[in-house]
């Protein structure tokens, strides 16, 4: 009743108003132009000063958009205008059409950003301020696309960032590097920052060994769900990282999650399935079983030696007694039962790709709940990604829950709380030692005429593919998917509380508590019947036998990495007469890691009854550890402060400094602080008096920054360490030992990186162009590196502070909005970025046989020049004038000295040539958007220019084996027949027998020849992807209020150099990597 | 102010707890100061003793290497004194680990003065010792490296550096053999100050005592020729330590077991349980056990299908031994007979050999002994330390400072000769030291 009574009362006092002054009800939708969804909150409103000359006492007169986006304003008449603003877009002045009733209004995100913030993880800086190189990118449905985590869709979108995918396994982590590579012994990785909280567990392990490509594990970056992100900033210069310290020296990366906005509940709900094909090995132009049985038949005929006996045609001819008229008489000498069955084989082709990969299939489903009052916001999010490899039993699996909420107390005080956790398991097969349970390089090995099953369905065992002359047992890869296990479960958990409290406008205390724990357990078993498990037994012999216990074996690691930060910051700003703006931060932080590893492994197991049987082991020398724990622990106590001043909002002075301490043990207490700064500035041009008329510019900004970061060895000490062990010398007398675990190094001092960089930003008519150019120099001095010693000190290598390295680059990222009509929009963003990295000093030992990379990037290659084959199919060399010689003359091999050379270490290294760079020293994307009405495709290209990579041989020359498959390139190696050729003869031992040797002892060399080193240009199709957004109207009626629909296809195509004989360039140097899948994504994104 | 109050309240509220937290002692790790953190120190540095003495011996013609592919990898090479191929997976005889040892041992040694929670006579000891293990490696490293001293010309040629301070920096030059020698003396006088225990504990007693001392004189001087203060040396721990195991009693140890009467220090290895499998005893030496020796089969296992016979006096920890009582009488019998000091030289061998032999046999060596002359005796001597010291890792040693003889092995991939006197009788520095430190090639 009462409702009722006010509605009627409020009727009244509008009939009222209205009567006072005749008033116009206009309304209609405010969106936006960059993602047509509605804002909400946006100001629709008539200028005082409007209002005034119309003779109006009212102040002002505004609205705000509901949930919806819409609004209902009464304008009195004698207005005839009136605007719309919204954070980061425009102002828009709409002129009141006579009649008209219904205003849609498009909103273009502000050209000039001056609204717009960073968030650096310590503050949030207005752009305006912003001096140091910095870019930002949000994370949508369309950016992200089908990539499976955040690190993979990272490629290509920035400036100066790469990102290089080692592996297209599952769940594998994606390498990124940000300018470069800085330093020589540490993590090369960049720092991540979640909410403001710098993560653990996120650098990826060097890879120093290829075939252990499965055996990095995943990091902490896996386990975000990157449907739950909002934005990322990647901080890039000193001025930016210098706040975060010493782990900043590879710049940072920032992750802003998306939170809970005002307005009535937004419920979300999106799906992605992919299909990604089956593997195509064609590619590798591998022997088919005519080729390979011609081969074998030509190796045995020729009576070449090296492990006469592998091969099935060895079998067959050697088996029937026929191997000496063979090699005499050749073909026709074989019985017609030898050529029978040798026939059969020819005939028996086996297709490796069709039986060890699958078409795979992916599905994603996220859904969240997110909303809020004035008082309170919440954002809810669950996700659930399963992903299978194209290797049967190899997936990854994640599970995803974010909770966050934030609460305003009271007028000063907000807190919030968040929590982030997922738990991920991945499976893949379980490697061996030697690699070959990897499906990708078994399928490179494997015989074609080899049939993993005989008749009655009992398994085939491969005898032929062991690099080994052993062949007391065999290998087979389904048998081994049947009996082998290997599983790693992560449960990864993060949590982070926060308050504010604000006094006023210009001083607010915040603090934030972070506590990330990640748990890994990796659970892996052979059963008895496993090519690993005899592996493993033959390992572990005593006279011949094993003395492992019958059964198979489980092997468990428990890992858990936990960190506590606490930060506490106190900002204080003022402006004096709108001239003067002073900013300061003073902050601390506290952080503390804890890490912690068990192995466990038993013998004998029994997958039934869970069960293992104690290993009695001959004699004490031959016992191996079955039970291993480590604990690590580091604490580190910052402070922290940046100050920035900015005079008539054009010229902005910024700096920064932070001091680290850290629980250095044994290292000298006064390197316990380590300051770090960096100062900075910007001259925005385009708010010079002078500028004023040159209105098609909407900015212009030149920036420069320097900053000086270091860091400290915590492995090298001044003083004899040593680590605690206990051990027994004469039985039972077990004692405390310490070993010493490096020289003492009494010279140790900081390593210290110098960065300059220098940039513009430049954006004009009204953000159709904007262009941001960064050009940056670091140079690395002190850097700590492994200098070699003379075994005399009883020490193999000391680390000093001894080598330098220098970077310098550009980086240009421009977006231009091509074409702009109502219904079409052409949007394209290219970036790029240039890297030249130079060592200028390292420590090369005197006897390298290869040189070193003083002078040269850190990726460099070098290689050996060749001029063709001789008139035997022997490599030739270029000679010092250019001229062609021999191997005998070019290495100065004695004669008849079985592969000795007279040549020093010293001339030995002089004869390489640099060819190159691993690298890519040029990369970077362009990205183009096109949408018409409610379509819109994505067309992203990533690129990796300049580059170079050492291939592995296809072929040895010294010793092929030919129980192995190989490539093609062996058919066409040298023989009297075929001369016209760049693949060498395969040697023998019966002639030139001191190139023989030397080819065979110093096996480096042939892979060193440049006929190995490949160009690694490359453009990759990342993602096409074309999106249909239902009409506003129809969702409607579904009860939603957008609906989009989107089919985008991955990686489908690759072009560049030649990558022949590879399934994709970025794979190319390693054998046991999966390459990246091609795929197709079905996504819908509903919102509710 | 409230600002300011705050701020400042922030701040020492963190450094307070920060000078705490830095304090992190890491697990296991440690600066070692006290005098169990050094004695746990040189634990490791006598745990790192190689076992280049019975590795040695595959070039001499106590043993030969079994025949399976396996062991002819590892040892192959050595047996026939190929120093020069490619070394493939041959067993590569120890540089860095002698001088791993020497940095610890000459770090604990410079660092004497700082070490705290000891007694006085306790650091002393474990300085002692340094220096002991310091002069036994240096022994090792120049009987390895360096040409024979008694080798005529020898005392001029350089063999290995010195090292004798825990300097990193320096690179090091290879010293002459009568330098290292000086040295390895000037080190046992030095050990011999300071050394003051008399024994360990059992399950310990392979760490140095006074009577180590004595046996490694002894051991220097016979392998210097000085055959008077090598017979005094051994001498010296003869009259406070002569106990023999007795091979005609009911029960008794084989003597280089470490819980043996016979033990003095219980250290290196000798023949490691590799070498043990790899080990064959030679047709040579098992020509060497004439009828009522009873060594022969206490030494080593019956023929197996192969007609092998290995060893069951090593290929375990309770194998160690560096020095023993055997060793000491035959060092003082050799030396005393080389000295002219018949009559003293027959007693101690014969003492020696009445423990060995059954009492039938020993009649028959004892009236054979008695008549010998010098050389014979000498001769004999040295078969008999051939026959008592076999597979513990002295024979190539004492091929190298005695006559150097001519050997030819038969083996399986033809004959091989070591001519008398062949240069070979030298090891190679290994490849990897001579990298690492050029100088060392010169």
């Amino acid at each position: 009743m009462k409702r009722r009574l006010s509605v009627v009362f409020l009727l009244l006092i509008g009939t009222l108003t209205y009567a006072l002054a005749a008033e116009r009800q206009v309304e209609g939708v405010v969106i936006s132009s960059e993602d047509k969804l509605p804002l909400i909150g946006a100001s629709v409103y008539v200028t005082a000063e409007d209002l005034k000359k119309n003779g109006n006492n009212q102040s002002t007169i505004g609205v705000i958009t509901d949930i919806d986006g819409k609004f209902s304003i009464s304008i009195p008449d004698g207005i005839t205008r009136f605007y719309c603003s919204y954070v980061g877009y425009d102002v828009v002045e709409i002129k009141l059409i006579p009649g008209k009733k219904q205003y849609d209004i498009t909103l273009q995100p502000s050209a000039h950003m001056l609204d717009a913030v960073v968030v650096t993880g310590y503050q949030t800086v207005e752009r305006r301020k912003l001096t140091a190189a910095v870019s930002k990118i949000d994370i949508s449905d369309q950016m992200v696309g089908a990539a499976k985590s955040i690190d993979q869709a990272l490629t290509g979108q920035i400036a100066g960032l790469s990102v290089s995918n080692i592996s297209g396994a599952p769940g594998a982590p994606a390498k990124i590097r940000i300018r470069g590579t800085s330093s020589l012994n540490g993590t090369q990785d960049p720092l991540w920052v979640l909410d403001g909280i710098p993560l653990e567990g996120t650098n990826i392990p060097s890879m120093e060994v290829l075939k252990d490509i499965d055996n990095v594990g995943q990091t902490a970056i896996a386990g975000l769900n990157p449907a739950d992100i909002d934005n990322i900033t990647v901080l890039k210069d000193a001025a930016a990282t210098a706040i975060y310290g010493a782990r900043a020296a590879n710049g940072v990366i920032v992750i802003t999650t998306k939170k809970g906005k005002v307005g009535k509940p937004v419920i979300n709900f999106s799906s992605k399935l992919t299909y990604s094909p089956k593997l195509n090995i064609d590619r590798l132009n591998l022997l088919n079983s005519e080729e390979k049985v011609g081969l074998e038949l030509d190796l045995l005929e020729s009576g070449y030696p090296y492990r006469e006996t592998k091969g099935e045609v060895y079998r067959i001819i050697s088996g029937l007694g026929e191997l000496q008229n063979f090699k005499d008489g050749g073909w026709n000498a074989l019985s017609s039962n030898a050529q029978g069955a040798i026939n059969r084989l020819k005939a028996t082709n086996t297709d490796w790709s069709d039986i060890l990969f699958r078409d795979a299939f992916t599905q994603e489903y996220n859904l969240s709940l997110s909303g809020g009052s004035e008082k309170a916001t919440y954002y809810t999010s669950f996700g659930y990604m399963k992903e299978n490899g194209n290797i049967p039993n190899v997936s990854a699996e994640r599970l995803n829950l974010v909770m966050k909420t934030s609460y305003k107390v009271n007028s000063i005080l907000k807190v919030g709380a968040s929590m982030f956790a997922n738990r991920r398991k991945n499976s893949t097969y379980l490697p061996d030692d030697r690699g070959l349970t990897n499906p990708i390089y078994y399928s490179r090995l494997a015989n074609p005429y080899f049939t993993p099953y005989d008749a009655n369905g009992n398994y085939n065992y491969d005898v032929d593919v062991e690099d080994d002359t052993d062949m007391d047992f065999g290998l087979n890869l389904f048998e081994e998917r049947k009996n082998t296990s290997n599983e790693t479960t992560i449960n990864g958990l993060s949590s982070i509380f926060d308050a504010e409290l604000r006094f006023d406008d210009r001083f607010k205390i915040t603090t934030q508590l972070g506590l990330q724990l990640d748990k890994t357990s990796i659970e892996k078993i052979a059963e008895e019947e496993s090519y690993v498990m005899r592996t493993e037994k033959k390992n572990h012999r005593n006279n011949g036998v094993t003395y492992l216990p019958e059964g198979g074996f489980h092997k468990a690691n428990e890992n858990s990495l936990s960190q506590l930060t606490w930060k506490a910051m106190g900002e204080y700003r003022d402006t004096y007469n709108d001239i003067h703006e002073f900013e300061v931060m003073v902050g601390t932080e506290i952080r503390k890691t804890w890490e912690e590893k068990l192995y466990s492994a038993g013998y004998g197991f029994d997958r039934k009854t869970l069960t293992t049987k104690p290993i009695i082991f001959p004699e004490e020398s031959q016992a191996f550890k079955l039970h291993e724990k480590a604990h690590v622990e580091n604490a580190y106590v910052s402070a922290f402060s940046t100050l920035s001043y900015s005079l008539l909002n054009r010229y902005t002075l910024g700096g920064s400094i932070r001091f680290d301490g850290s629980d250095l043990f044994g290292v000298d207490k006064k390197y316990r602080y380590l300051p770090l700064y960096s100062v900075s500035g910007l001259w925005r041009i385009s708010q010079e008096p002078f500028m004023a008329n040159a209105k098609w510019i909407d900015n212009l900004v030149v920036r420069a920054s320097y900053g000086l970061q270091g860091n400290i060895d915590k492995n090298t000490s001044p003083y004899l360490l040593g680590n605690y062990r206990i051990e027994n010398i004469l039985p039972g007398g077990s004692e405390d030992m310490i070993d010493v675990s490096g020289a003492p190094n009494k010279k140790l001092r900081w390593e210290k990186t110098h960065s300059v960089n220098a940039g513009f930003d430049f954006a004009v008519l009204n953000q159709a162009i904007n262009l941001s150019v960064d050009y940056y120099y670091r140079k690395g001095v002190d850097l700590i590196g492994t200098q070699m010693l003379p075994l005399e000190t009883g020490f193999e290598m000391l680390t000093v502070n001894w080598a330098s390295m220098q970077n310098q680059g550009v980086e240009v990222a421009l977006s231009t909005r091509n074409i702009h009509t109502k219904n079409f929009m052409w949007t394209t963003n290219f970036n790029f970025a240039y890297n030249n990295n130079k060592i200028l000093k390292e420590a090369l030992r005197e006897d390298a046989l290869e040189p070193g990379r003083e002078g040269y990037p850190v990726g460099a290659l070098f290689a050996l020049k060749t001029a063709g084959l001789d008139e035997e199919g022997y490599p030739m060399f270029e000679g010092k004038d250019g001229k062609a010689v021999s191997a005998m003359e070019f290495f100065k091999l004695q004669e008849w000295g079985f592969g000795a050379t007279d040549l020093t270490a010293r001339e030995r290294r002089e004869l390489y040539t640099y060819v190159g760079t691993a690298d890519c020293p040029y990369t970077g994307g362009f990205n183009n958007t096109f949408t018409y009405k409610a379509f819109e495709l994505g067309v992203n290209f990533s690129f990796d220019f300049g580059g170079k990579v050492r291939s592995q041989p296809t072929y040895s020359i010294v010793d092929f084996d030919k129980g192995r498959n190989t490539n093609r390139d062996i058919l066409n190696r040298w023989t009297p027949e075929n001369t016209e050729t760049i693949f060498p003869v395969l040697l023998s031992q019966n002639e030139r027998l001191d190139e023989y040797m030397w080819y065979s002892n110093q096996n480096e060399i042939y892979r060193n020849l440049d006929i190995w080193i490949r160009d690694l240009n490359y453009v990759r199709l990342q993602n096409i992807r074309l999106g249909y957004t239902l009409p506003t109207n129809f969702s409607r009626k579904l009860g939603m209020t957008s609906a989009t629909i989107a089919i985008e296809g991955r990686n489908l195509l690759v072009f560049g150099s030649s990558y022949k004989n590879y399934l994709d360039p970025e794979t190319m140097s390693n054998a046991y990597a999966t390459p990246a899948p091609k795929s197709v994504t079905l996504s819908l994104n509903l919102n509710f | 102010m409230r600002k300011i109050y705050i701020m400042l309240l922030m701040s020492s509220v963190v450094l307070l707890t920060a000078c705490d937290m830095l304090d992190i002692q890491p697990t296991g790790k440690v600066i070692p100061q006290t005098l169990a953190e050094y004695r746990a120190l040189i634990a490791t540095a006598y745990k790192t003793v190689p076992d280049a003495r019975g590795l040695a011996c595959f070039r001499s013609d106590e043993l030969y290497v079994k025949d399976d592919s396996w062991e002819q990898d590892r040892y192959g090479k050595i047996e026939c004194w190929d120093d020069f191929s490619a070394p493939g997976q041959t067993t590569a005889f120890e540089w860095k680990n002698f001088y791993s040892i020497m940095f610890t041992v000459n770090y604990t040694i410079e660092e004497r003065e700082s070490i705290n929670e000891g007694s006085e006579e306790d650091i002393d000891q474990l300085i002692g010792e340094c220096y002991l293990l310091r002069a036994y490696m240096h022994f090792l490293l120049v009987n390895l490296y360096g040409q024979p001293y008694t080798r005529p010309g020898a005392l001029e040629t350089t063999a290995v550096p010195l090292k004798l301070n825990s300097d990193i920096n320096e690179i090091l030059k290879k010293n002459t053999v009568a330098q290292i020698y000086e040295a390895v003396i000037a080190d046992i006088n030095e050990a011999e100050k300071l050394i003051n225990k008399e024994s360990w504990e059992q399950k310990f007693s392979y760490r140095f005592t006074t009577l180590s001392v004595k046996a490694l004189r002894a051991r220097v001087y016979l392998y210097m020729g000085q055959w008077d203060n090598a017979y005094q040396a051994a001498e010296a721990i003869l009259a406070e330590k002569n106990t023999l195991e007795d091979f005609n009693a009911e029960t008794y140890t084989l003597p280089n077991n470490y819980q043996s009467v016979e033990n003095i220090t219980a250290l290196e290895r000798g023949m490691s349980s590799n070498y043990t499998q790899a080990a064959v005893l030679s047709e040579a030496l098992a020509s060497l056990y004439k009828e009522g020796d009873l060594r022969l089969d206490a030494y080593f296992k019956a023929a197996d299908k192969n007609g092998y016979r290995f060893s069951q006096k090593s290929g375990k920890d309770d194998f160690r031994c560096s020095f023993r009582v055997g060793e000491m009488y035959l060092n003082s019998a050799e030396a005393a007979a080389q000295s002219d000091k018949l009559p003293q030289a027959r007693t101690r061998l014969l003492e020696l050999m009445q423990k060995r032999y059954t009492p039938e046999a020993y009649t028959v060596k004892a009236t054979a002994v008695n008549a010998m002359t010098k050389e014979a005796l000498i001769q004999e001597i040295l078969d008999e330390r051939a026959r008592e010291l076999a597979f513990e890792g002295h024979r190539w040693f004492d091929l190298r400072r005695t006559t150097r003889p001519r050997i030819e092995k038969v083996l399986k991939g033809g004959t091989y000769v070591l001519e008398q006197d062949d240069s070979r009788y030298t090891i190679q520095i290994p490849r990897e030291a001579i990298a690492a430190n050029p100088e060392l090639s010169n």
